[in-house]
């Protein structure tokens, strides 16, 4: 029975999600103020009953209540209580419920806390909002109903994918999703904005920190499924250029575009075409992602769930969502028009030329993740896209953007010369000069001296715009600390991924017991695979010892482990740290004592991630900055008082 | 506590809720968005001003970009509006409100519930999740009013057959098939729930069931799975190969059944053709003055690709020129895909391939050289010469 309560609150979570557009709507129009301004309650109602539908399948998971058909298909009584609570998002139907969770989460989280916002302008915004919201709620009821029950109750459930049995799918669809729902709110401000033909101070000052904080979930969101891939599949890579992985970069380079071009709109007025095609095109690319997984249409382990009805549902959504809302731009384009004219070289220049390679960047994974699936659909034959694509076409995209990147932020607004910008970064620029030759020397490999290049590039010239702040006694404001903090992040991680992509070794090999291999300075020794039992698996974990100038520094212990339904599954064992990891999986038996096992040594492969850390911290310190903050205008407003 | 009950309640809860906000709306938060717009203009003149104290602009592009601000917002206070903000009670929806929210919330439930159906036949598990043993007994009880429940009789064999209770189970299944021997997957579970009481043995009448089964249901994944047990049983494995790879295009991609089958068949494969490991030897020359023009981290790539078909290398190893000894051994354990191992092909081609890169794609600067078609099952030895 709690499960059909589960059901009915999920029911009742549309009905006021409906209520949350038409109230307001009717207010508005009507010009009733006090019906506007229920659009809060309604989303608050929404949200609760959102949040009991989400606890009572959760419980569902933890009781081992198999009469609901998606607990039988993806949890059983061996599970471990923690994994059982993370099955909820495992699979297709709870993922969507969680997806309704967070944009609820999120609505409320705006309906709270933006205190500056005129409570007109926040009703249009929570109109947009649970429009959106009765999109995906419709979506779960209609097609992927996760309380369904089952006629015939099975004694045991079937299990969740051994994949996604680990601490990284706890975290990374949530953080991912925090990322992809967030991206609702600054498209649902600039909405607002259209309908009401106010493309105003107020929207851009208030959507930028939104934009911050669910670029930053999205870049932890990446960056965790990255790491995850990583550890887990067992194939020791970071980035495969899968096209679920696209579906999650694509939002990435967008969002990046906009919160720069957000940055621009909201100090100078400029970019307003810009900026509310970018908050267009993030959501729906968020949406065309979720369309990418759910509806089936890609072949990649991401694909959990195929179903093209599903994915119909999606597409009808997101021809609705992007076609009504370029409506809207075409509609108003008029109000966009800026007066705010700046010169060729000048900081607008910068952060646009930027945003143009950002966005190219963009379509070029667009085309190399949507192409070959065009290609299928029309009959035309079938064509790999895969990492030789990518490396050719986004990398030497990006290239000029990284290097641009760190210029813009000497540059002044408006107008700037030559002359004086190259006056400021001379000092930088011979301290680079003589750093690259060095690096010259004692670099080898032309990709990573490259990468050494971009990596002394982008940190020198963080650094001295800090130490020009400092010595100016400036301010130093959370988005300036955030943004040096981002840009160093890019460089981190530009060099990790080149480095370990270029200068990591990766053996298949044979091992006998106590036979040594030598691999970058490290002996490796087989000692043995012993068998073992666990709560919901058994296998192999085999013993594998590392030394380093003959002491040993590590015993590895990689695991086989083959799962109650008979799935198997390769547990990596990884020596980890800041200058390498040595990552060891375990293969075939091979006759006798023998066992195939995979050997990796990776240089600075935790840089990747750390670097994408930095990126996400960056953003949120810039989301908090005190401008942001109500407190702020109040002050502005004084100080003027006290002038005048 | 019933269920009507609690989703009266919950409607209730949600009804309170609106009429309570119809009767006191929430009050404007006293932000007018002129207001709004007139203080961030305030608050970019500060920063402006900020801006210029720390030498980061000029005055002359302090004079600009204050007057850009000025007009920017006369341009913002010119569009905007001033709206009647009062709140004040609303009644005139109250009633449509308390009377739509309910109509729709049930009514949508309704049509989307499955929940009746599985009531009417298995009232006894409302309150699950139940033991085993509590779901047993609670059919149990439902058949006493309800003996001709085909689908709870089949319910009850299952649990039965869950507790171990072979004996009541088989009875159980019994009484659903007399009552609808038109159910495929009751055939297939009373059949099997046979064959495990018969110590795994298929002979008489679980065969016949799983016919049945299969005349009713061609495509059946579970009937055709027993049926190619049924095979085996009887040495007839080709039989069991195509029964079972019929009842994978039944299995969506990915599922554990569909894991466990492909387990099954490769096992089944590897039972009827015992693997002989077979080696492909290559011996690769490679010219002084090309060596000579190539850096030592450059790669060789020595790889093993089908003469026909998809160009995709079956085996390959990837050595650095400052590794290489001369000679390369291609066996099983540097096949590309374990489940295409080098000795399960025939006719082959060689390559040998010089790389900058390592990459898989052949690059612009990469030389590359081929040999003939050389058969795997003779352990030929391959002599290429890259020059």
């Amino acid at each position: 029975m709690i499960i059909e309560i589960g059901h009915f609150a999920l029911v009742l979570a549309l009905a006021f999600a409906c209520l949350q557009v038409i109230l307001p709507t009717v207010g508005l129009l009507k010009g009733s103020f006090s019906l506007a301004q229920l659009s809060r309650p309604m989303l608050w109602a929404q949200f609760f009953w959102t949040v009991v539908a989400f606890a009572i399948l959760m419980n569902a998971f933890v009781v081992d209540d198999f009469s609901v058909k998606y607990v039988a298909n993806n949890s059983n009584t061996e599970l471990p209580t923690m994994f059982k609570m993370s099955a909820v998002w495992g699979a297709h139907e709870g993922s969507l419920l969680l997806w309704a969770l967070i944009l609820s989460g999120w609505s409320v989280a705006v309906s709270i806390l933006s205190r500056r916002i005129p409570s007109e302008v926040l009703n249009h915004i929570l109109i947009i909002l649970g429009l959106i919201s009765v999109g995906f709620l419709l979506f779960l009821l209609l097609t992927s109903n996760p309380f369904e029950r089952l006629d015939v109750i099975p004694a045991q459930g079937r299990e969740l994918n051994p994949l996604l049995q680990d601490f990284g799918l706890i975290i990374h669809p949530p953080m991912l999703y925090m990322g992809y729902v967030g991206l609702a709110i600054p498209f649902a401000f600039v909405l607002s904005s259209l309908i009401r033909g106010q493309l105003d101070s107020t929207w851009l000052r208030w959507s930028r920190p939104w934009t911050l904080v669910a670029w930053s979930f999205l870049t932890f969101g990446i960056v965790l499924g990255s790491w995850w891939a990583y550890y887990e599949l067992g194939w020791g890579g970071w980035w495969f250029w899968d096209p679920v992985e696209n579906a999650s970069f694509m939002p990435w380079l967008v969002a990046t575009a906009l919160v720069h071009s957000l940055s621009v709109s909201e100090k100078r007025g400029a970019f307003k075409h810009w900026t509310v095609l970018l908050a267009i095109a993030g959501f729906s690319l968020s949406l065309l992602g979720t369309f990418l997984v759910r509806s089936g249409i890609l072949t990649s382990v991401h694909s959990f769930a195929a179903d093209p009805e599903r994915g119909l549902f999606i597409l009808i959504f997101l021809i609705l969502v992007i076609g009504s809302s370029l409506v809207l731009y075409a509609w108003r384009a008029s109000l966009m028009k800026s007066q705010n004219a700046f010169a060729w070289w000048s900081k607008e220049s910068g952060l646009l030329i930027n945003n143009i390679l950002l966005v190219a960047a963009m379509l070029s994974v667009f085309l190399g993740t949507l192409y070959p699936l065009l290609l299928d659909s029309l009959g035309l034959g079938k064509i790999s896209v895969g990492a030789p694509y990518f490396d050719a076409v986004f990398v030497p995209i990006m290239i000029p953007a990284v290097l641009v990147m760190v210029i813009a932020p000497f540059l002044r607004w408006k107008k700037d010369t030559l002359i004086r910008s190259s006056s400021v970064l001379k000092p930088v620029w011979f301290v680079i000069a003589i750093l690259f030759a060095v690096s010259f020397w004692l670099v080898d490999n032309q990709a990573v001296l490259f990468a050494v290049f971009l990596f002394i590039w982008i940190t020198l010239h963080s650094l001295s715009l800090l130490i020009n702040r400092l010595r100016q006694k400036g301010n130093m404001s959370l988005s300036f600390i955030g943004m040096i903090m981002a840009h160093i992040g890019i460089a981190v991680f530009l060099l990790g991924a080149t480095v370990t992509t270029q200068l990591g070794v990766e053996k298949d090999i044979k091992m006998e017991i106590d036979q040594p291999i030598d691999i970058k300075g490290y002996t490796f020794k087989f000692k043995g695979v012993n068998s073992f039992t666990h709560q919901n698996y058994q296998g192999h974990k085999g013993e594998v010892e590392v030394y380093f100038e003959n002491e040993l520094i590590t015993s590895l212990k990689p695991e086989k482990r083959q799962y109650v339904t008979g799935m198997p599954m390769t547990e990596a064992a990884i020596d980890p740290s800041l200058t390498r990891d040595i990552y060891v999986a375990l293969g075939e038996s091979l006759e006798g004592d023998a066992w195939s096992l995979r050997i990796y040594y990776k240089p600075l492969i935790r840089w990747i991630w750390l670097g994408g850390l930095f990126i996400s911290i960056g953003a949120l310190l810039a989301a908090f900055d005190r401008r942001y903050r109500p407190s702020s205008q109040r002050a502005a407003v004084n100080r003027e008082r006290v002038k005048s | 506590m019933n269920m009507m009950i609690l989703i009266g309640l919950m409607l209730s809860l949600s009804l309170a809720w609106v009429v309570w906000f119809l009767k006191n709306p929430l009050a404007d938060n006293d932000i007018d968005l002129r207001q709004s717009n007139i203080g961030l203009g305030k608050q970019r003149k500060a920063e402006l001003q900020r801006d210029l104290e720390q030498d980061l602009i000029d005055q002359e592009q302090f004079d600009l970009a204050l007057e850009e601000i000025s007009s920017t917002l006369a341009i913002e206070l010119n569009q905007s509006t001033t709206t009647v903000r009062e709140s004040k009670p609303i009644s005139a929806l109250t009633w449509l409100i308390v009377i739509m929210l309910p109509i729709f919330s049930i009514g949508v439930y309704q049509s989307l519930s499955t929940y009746s159906s599985t009531v009417n036949t298995t009232t006894a598990l409302e309150s699950a999740p139940l033991s085993l043993e509590q779901s047993a007994e609670k059919i149990k009880q439902h058949l006493v009013d309800n003996p001709s429940d085909a689908q709870a009789w089949k319910m009850l064999g299952l649990s039965y057959f869950e507790l171990n209770k072979i004996d009541e189970s088989l009875q159980a299944y019994e009484k659903a098939y007399q009552l609808n021997p038109k159910d495929a997957r009751l055939l297939v579970e009373y059949a099997s729930t046979m064959i495990s009481a018969n110590d795994d043995q298929f002979t008489g009448r679980p065969v016949e069931l799983i016919k049945q089964a299969l005349e009713i249901e061609p495509n059946a994944p579970d009937a055709l799975y027993l049926a190619g047990l049924f095979a085996v049983s009887m040495q007839d494995f080709n039989l069991a190969k195509g029964l079972w790879n019929k009842a994978l295009a039944g299995l969506p991609e990915g599922s554990v059944d569909r894991q466990a089958l492909l387990s099954i068949l490769a096992e089944l494969e590897r039972e009827q053709n015992p693997k002989i490991s077979h080696t492909v030897t290559v011996n690769v020359a490679i010219a002084d003055e090309i060596l000579a023009k190539r850096s030592n981290e450059d790669f060789l790539m020595v790889y093993v690709k089908s003469a026909v078909g998809r160009p995709m290398p079956i085996a390959i190893e990837k050595i650095k020129i400052k590794d290489f000894s001369g000679q390369v051994s291609l066996s099983d354990m540097n096949s590309v895909m374990p489940t295409k191992l080098l000795s399960e092909h025939d006719q082959v081609l060689v390559v040998a391939r010089l790389s900058r890169t390592g990459g898989a794609m052949k690059q612009a600067d990469d030389l590359q050289v081929v040999s003939d078609i050389v058969s795997v099952p003779s352990n030929p030895t391959v002599n290429l010469t890259l020059d």
